[in-house]
């Protein structure tokens, strides 16, 4: 691929290695000249003011000294540190529109799970309100129950928190394995269950639906923790079916009618009625939404890529499934996004001083170093023009109220329920996995695949041998990057590090834009 | 009347304080260190007193 | 007790995967429908002029090419399938059906497909992936039914002009009820005090269902019965009984090892056990066959993977009520290394088993092939045996 040389000298810090030292934090902030570290900083107050606003409340203090998750998210504006790395300009200004909006929307999270918390806020009517959701699952089901809150309190607890402090999920992977998971399973799933048997998740809510999209683990992993909230705390769960083969005809049917029996126990557990107008009011949103990605990628697929890495990966999982078009707020952030993008993409913006490959970054992303894709592009000028997380529908759902929609939306919550990020392509066979992996590359015009090697996932390992086979076939670079998901002491960060250097070095026989940063010494950072 | 006229010099005062305050603090990654060296310590040593009802 | 006059055959066509009743069935004319996972309808597979063999890999021991396509991370089960496809070791299917079940085991097949590891020069050969209920109700009845149709019946009927009527549905459920029947009744005698079959022996018959020509041993299996109901049992006193609860063994050296301390394996509630396996699938006249096979195997299935919470505190009443009846007095929960579904459920019903039951249970990992890992394994299955001793000495719980 023909290398894309940055004419636009950068501004401020170009040795990025002089921030880092042995501690959990950085030694101190990036300077990005003056407009863009002004620019970072006003940012840096407004992430502080949504902090506060969480931590103001007596309840959430209180909850703050009881669940031990609660103290990853002193590591916020690190987490921020982390995604901005090296950026200038339209690409700073979007992962900071974009990623500052999860903060907020994670923070809601933890504020409406603690408000109705039996041990914390106790809020009994507003916790009558909520359904506890899986968070391995689309939430398309909640898009008719405008006025039910639906809680991932997943979310909170170990994917988000793993992304702020690497940490995170070690104490409750040891709490599961202490009571007999093996350790080759998932960490995600199995975290989760640490939390459950720790008792550390907040309790609450009128009834809870789960949902077994990941994986098996996952799927397993839903009857150890509905054990708990149905015989301790007397919340009854529903297990919603997601078909594995999801892109087959014979499957549709069978998933709309579970959507159907999720609608009807939702109804008789709350009380509340399935409401049309909410939902295709969601179903526009979803379509915008759906739409600006595909705008984005389409961009991506030029020289000048501007909405990349972990947070464009982050941003459309929060926007596609955590928030599925029940937040109007998620427009006009999209809308904010979309006008940054095309600015950047017209100012023929980089983020580092060269492009020398462009990436498809493919499998599991490890939750602990998911920055590691901006680290790519600084120190190697390796661009991650997407990833496999973020390709999801492409198709529109039907947004207009009429008889034959109303049957057709069940069968498009169904779709969307299969379709949740990431097991789109990790299950319903090979072809979506493998095949679409190259059609990608052709499209997006990558000479270079990352293939993140999440060790403990079953779905994406077995076909390890497909994917070097078919890649070399292909004359595809493909970078074998394995990681064991939410657990560093499998393979810490430089460790993960360390392959992509060794691939860039010995294969690509390449010698690093900023070697400052080829080792990084973060291993006890957050 | 002086004081009035004193009120905007003050407030650029008061802004550029408040500035110069957390712009070091920002820049020097006071707050992270300050979290991170004080308060979760604190807070992992109270997690681990808690009684918890481990089962599965 | 006196051999069994016919163990020793069946132990010896348990050696090969392609063993010598394969052999004469294909010769026969037969087709033989590869399956690989017990949700898979079975009689569907014996239709007409078919006949279903269950994959397995006996003696497996290297699976480094498995290995290689896919990490040494998948369960040991999915890897020596593989090694075996590759090694040619299944060349006498004419089709494989695979449930999109558990996930490695999917991918196993995707992988046998991919490589072309079975189908040279049988333009008729194809693999079909199927869709598995993961809620037993009857919605998932009515998605069996249209899977079963799609992707068994369907190409059975297409490529090998296989019928698939309900007449011959019925014909198969049949024979399938045959061999359940000598099956359940073989085991029947693993109640008694002093049982006149070893766990070990039943193991090795009712594999030996799972992976021949079921027409071609049926009369074997009847004569066994025969000679089991007049057959002198031991006479000792076993140290413990055991019910075995898990992952699919396909080595009945596991069963030995277990039997070899002293202990006596009364049950056996595993993947392609004979509970709920070798159950009979009883058909009425109102409805056709297909949909009450498939009801069957929705409802009686005890797949981990079904995750409504009926089931879920269903298959560890089931456990109960089967450990009861065949009077055990500890149970040992065993998972194929790296599966997940059996590691999650191995958890849960091990805890549930022991503190909602009382039961004493053993809960464990293991390699596909038990010879690689003998001592470990003796050393546990001998422990846990003492302690049910020491309790029923103590005169404490079970």
């Amino acid at each position: 691929m023909a290398i894309v040389v940055n004419d636009k000298k950068r501004k401020g810090e170009k040795r990025l290695g002089v921030l880092y030292d042995e501690g959990k934090v950085r030694r101190r902030r990036e300077w990005r000249g003056l407009k863009d570290t002004l620019y970072d900083y006003g940012r840096w107050l407004y992430l502080l003011s949504i902090l506060a606003r969480v931590i103001v409340k007596p309840r959430n203090v209180k909850a703050m000294f009881r669940y031990r998750w609660f103290a990853n998210y002193l590591a916020v504006p690190h987490m921020l540190d982390k995604f901005t790395i090296g950026l200038r300009d339209e690409p700073l200004r979007i992962t900071h529109t974009a990623m500052d909006f999860v903060v907020k929307d994670v923070a809601q999270c933890i504020d409406n799970s603690i408000k109705g918390d039996r041990r914390t806020g106790n809020n009994v009517k507003y916790s009558d309100k909520c359904v506890l959701w899986d968070e391995n699952a689309m939430t398309a089901v909640m898009m008719g129950f405008p006025t039910l809150n639906c809680i991932l309190r997943e979310v909170p607890t170990m994917f988000s928190a793993n992304l702020l402090n690497q940490h995170s999920g070690m104490h409750y992977l040891d709490v599961a394995q202490q009571f007999g998971i093996p350790g080759d399973v998932c960490p995600m799933p199995e975290a989760e269950l640490g939390v459950s048997i720790d008792d550390d998740f907040p309790v609450l809510g009128k009834c809870a639906v789960q949902v077994n999209t990941t994986c098996d683990g996952s799927l397993m992993g839903n009857g150890l923790i509905a054990k708990r909230l149905e015989r301790e705390y007397g919340i009854p769960t529903f297990q919603l079916v997601a078909p594995m083969r999801h892109t087959q005809e014979d499957v549709q049917r069978y998933a709309a009618n579970d959507v159907k029996a999720a609608i009807k126990f939702i109804e008789e557990q709350t009380g509340e009625k399935w409401d049309w107008n909410a939902y295709f009011e969601c179903a526009k949103r979803v379509n915008n939404t759906t739409r600006n990605r595909v705008g984005w990628l389409e961009v991506n697929s030029t020289p000048y890529p501007q909405f990349v890495g972990a947070v464009f990966s982050l941003y459309n999982d929060t926007n596609y499934m955590g928030n599925c078009g029940r937040y109007p707020a998620f427009v006009d952030i999209d809308k904010k996004v979309m006008k940054l993008v095309q600015q950047g993409y017209k100012n023929k913006t980089m983020m580092a001083p060269e492009y020398r490959h462009r990436c498809i970054v493919w499998g599991v992303q490890p939750q602990y170093i998911i920055d590691m894709l901006y680290w790519m592009i600084q120190c190697w000028g390796v661009v991650p023009l997407t990833d496999m997380l973020s390709m999801v529908i492409s198709e529109e759902i039907a947004e207009e109220d009429t008889p034959e929609n109303r049957e057709q939306a069940y069968y498009d919550m169904a779709w969307l329920t299969m379709n949740m990020i990431m097991r789109n392509h990790t299950h319903g066979g090979y072809k979506v996995l493998v095949d679409e992996l190259w059609e990608y590359c052709e499209k997006m015009n990558a000479d270079m695949v990352m293939m993140w090697e999440h060790m403990s996932c079953k779905a994406l390992t077995g076909m390890h041998g497909q994917f070097e086979e078919q890649a070399r076939e292909r004359g595809i670079n493909l970078v074998w990057v394995c990681h064991d998901l939410a657990d560093p002491r499998v393979y810490t960060r430089q460790a993960i590090r360390d392959q992509f250097n060794q691939y860039m070095r010995t294969v690509m026989r390449e010698e690093p834009l900023d070697p400052t940063i080829e080792v990084l010494p973060d291993e006890h950072a957050w | 009347m002086s004081k009035l006229k004193m009120l905007p010099v003050k407030m650029l005062g008061g802004g550029a304080g408040f500035f110069a305050v957390t712009f070091l603090i920002y820049f020097f990654n006071l707050d992270m260190k300050f979290l991170a060296y004080c308060v979760e310590p604190i807070l992992l040593w109270n997690y681990d007193r808690i009684p918890r009802k481990q089962y599965v | 007790m006196r051999d069994l006059k016919h163990l020793n055959w069946f132990e010896n066509l348990l050696q090969e995967a392609n063993n010598a009743l394969i052999a004469q069935a294909k010769q026969e004319g037969k087709i033989c429908v590869a399956f690989v996972c017990e949700n898979t309808p079975e009689p569907l597979m014996n239709l007409g002029n078919a006949f279903g063999i269950r994959l397995h890999a006996p003696n497996t021991g290297s699976m480094d090419i498995a290995t290689y396509y896919m990490t040494s991370f998948l369960c040991e089960t999915s890897r020596a399938l593989l090694e075996r496809a590759i090694e040619g070791g299944f060349n006498f299917a004419d089709c494989v059906i695979a449930p999109d079940g558990c996930t490695m085991i999917n991918r196993c097949v995707e992988n046998m497909e991919l490589l072309k590891t079975m189908g040279e020069g049988n333009d008729r050969f194809f693999h079909e992936f199927m869709e598995i209920p993961l809620k037993a109700d009857e919605n998932g009845v009515e998605l069996l039914v249209l899977q079963c149709k799609n992707h068994i019946l369907k190409p059975l009927s297409e490529n090998y002009g296989i019928d698939v009527s309900d007449a011959s549905i019925r014909k198969a459920v049949g024979e399938h009820n045959r061999v359940c029947r000598v099956i359940t009744e073989i085991g029947n005698f693993r109640k008694e005090s002093r049982p006149r079959i070893t766990g070990y022996e039943f193991h090795v018959l009712t594999l030996a269902t799972y992976v021949m020509p079921q027409y071609l041993i049926i009369d074997k299996l009847e004569e066994t019965l025969e000679e089991i109901k007049t057959r002198e049992p031991e006479d000792r006193e076993y140290r413990a009984r055991i019910a075995v609860v898990g992952s699919e063994v396909d080595d009945s050296g596991f069963i030995k090892l277990i039997e070899e301390t002293g202990a006596y394996v009364c049950a056996d509630r595993f993947c392609f056990g004979s509970l709920p396996g070798r159950m009979e699938i009883e058909l009425n006249d109102e409805e056709d066959a297909l949909t009450q096979v498939c009801r069957h195997y929705v409802y009686n299935g005890h797949c981990p993977r079904m995750f409504n919470m009926e089931k879920v505190y269903g298959r560890k009443a089931y456990v109960n009520d089967i450990a009861k009846e065949y009077k055990a007095d500890g149970i040992i929960y065993q998972q194929i290394k790296f599966c997940d579904p059996w590691a999650y459920e191995r958890l849960l019903g091990s805890t549930m088993l022991r503190e909602d039951y009382n039961y004493p249970v053993l809960s464990v990992d293991r390699p596909y092939n038990i010879s690689s890992s003998v001592g470990q394994m003796r050393t546990r299955v001998q422990a846990f045996v003492e302690s049910i001793e020491i309790k029923k000495l103590q005169g404490g719980a079970k």
